[in-house]
């Protein structure tokens, strides 16, 4: 059965459909196969970001806002997949070596004073400018300056109990961007505070799991503070 | 003029190109040279969302990218400091 495109897609949209479609399941195979092949855990993981990209593309094939919405979502996925695998290799390594290194290994030393005065600033103006994008993007920008002010500070001692809070914040909130949604069906009147609770749900929640990426390192800053 | 197929078609042919070099190409047994040709590949990806003008995707994969990046150097030196075989 052949189902009917609608006039609204572009013929450019419907010509380009099946080379990207083709594109992104040959991607995927390579990708899976260098994985079949692969003894190493650490290679393992790396190849995993190329499959990730095939999905990307199949997705994005559509071309419509549809998709465009749905990419958002995977690449947070793929994300906090990618770290959590990362963590997971690390720790095991750590356990089974019975070593410790440092957190985030840099040449450099970062003990510097601009991290004591510049953090602030710049965290305070990637979060304004994230709360002004709102939805996944701004979550992103907002996560991003949460992450520089946390990443700044580990040389001061990070408050780990703060962290705690902070996630189950992020759930609570995850449940405004389900009341929004819910609101668009249940009482279409009200869409635009549906829309703005949907927004700034994912908004809050999406820069807490980026500002989290310390949370997994939680159990080492304690280990480390001994 | 914008050339909607050959910014797809360059970025198809990069995105095929960047995966294959990523899975075979030489020096990959270094995981830091692996990670550096999977930025082949995103350059790829990145024009094919121009090509769909999906600029939110394209921002919001640029950002993504880049931490993922960074997560995977991050694991790879921590990994080596370790001198663990994985």
């Amino acid at each position: 059965m052949v189902v009917p495109v609608p006039d609204v897609v572009s013929p450019v949209v419907v010509s380009l459909y099946i080379p990207a479609i083709f594109t992104g399941l040959l991607v995927g195979l390579i990708g899976l196969l260098g994985i079949a092949f692969q003894k190493r855990d650490i290679h393992v993981l790396i190849l995993t970001d190329i499959v990730g990209l095939g999905m990307l593309i199949i997705v994005a094939a559509v071309g419509t806002d549809l998709a465009e919405a749905l990419i958002l979502p995977g690449l947070v996925v793929e994300l906090a997949e990618i770290l959590a695998i990362s963590e997971l290799l690390m720790s095991r390594e750590m356990r089974k070596m019975d070593k410790k290194v440092d957190l985030i290994p840099v040449p450099l030393n970062l003990n510097m004073e601009i991290f004591e005065t510049a953090p602030v600033f710049f965290a305070v103006i990637l979060v304004a400018y994230g709360a002004f994008l709102s939805g996944f993007t701004g979550g992103a920008v907002a996560g991003a300056g949460i992450l520089f002010y946390l990443i700044s500070k580990i040389y001061r001692g990070v408050p780990s109990d703060i962290w705690e809070g902070i996630s189950a914040t992020a759930v609570v909130v995850w449940c405004l961007w389900l009341i929004g949604f819910l609101l668009f069906f249940a009482a279409p009147d009200y869409w635009l505070l549906g829309l703005f609770l949907a927004a700034f749900g994912l908004f809050i929640e999406v820069a807490y799991k980026a500002g989290l990426i310390g949370v997994i390192g939680r159990e080492e800053f304690k280990r480390g503070k001994e | 003029m914008f050339d909607v197929y050959a910014c797809f078609y360059t970025g198809v042919l990069l995105l095929i190109v960047g995966s294959i070099a990523t899975v075979i190409g030489p020096g990959v047994k270094d995981p830091i040279i692996r990670t550096i040709n999977t930025e082949v590949p995103a350059i790829g990806i990145s024009l094919i969302l121009l090509t769909y003008n999906h600029t939110v995707a394209l921002l919001t994969y640029i950002a993504a990218s880049l931490i993922i990046m960074m997560i995977l150097l991050r694991a790879v030196v921590r990994l080596e400091e370790l001198e663990a075989d994985v």
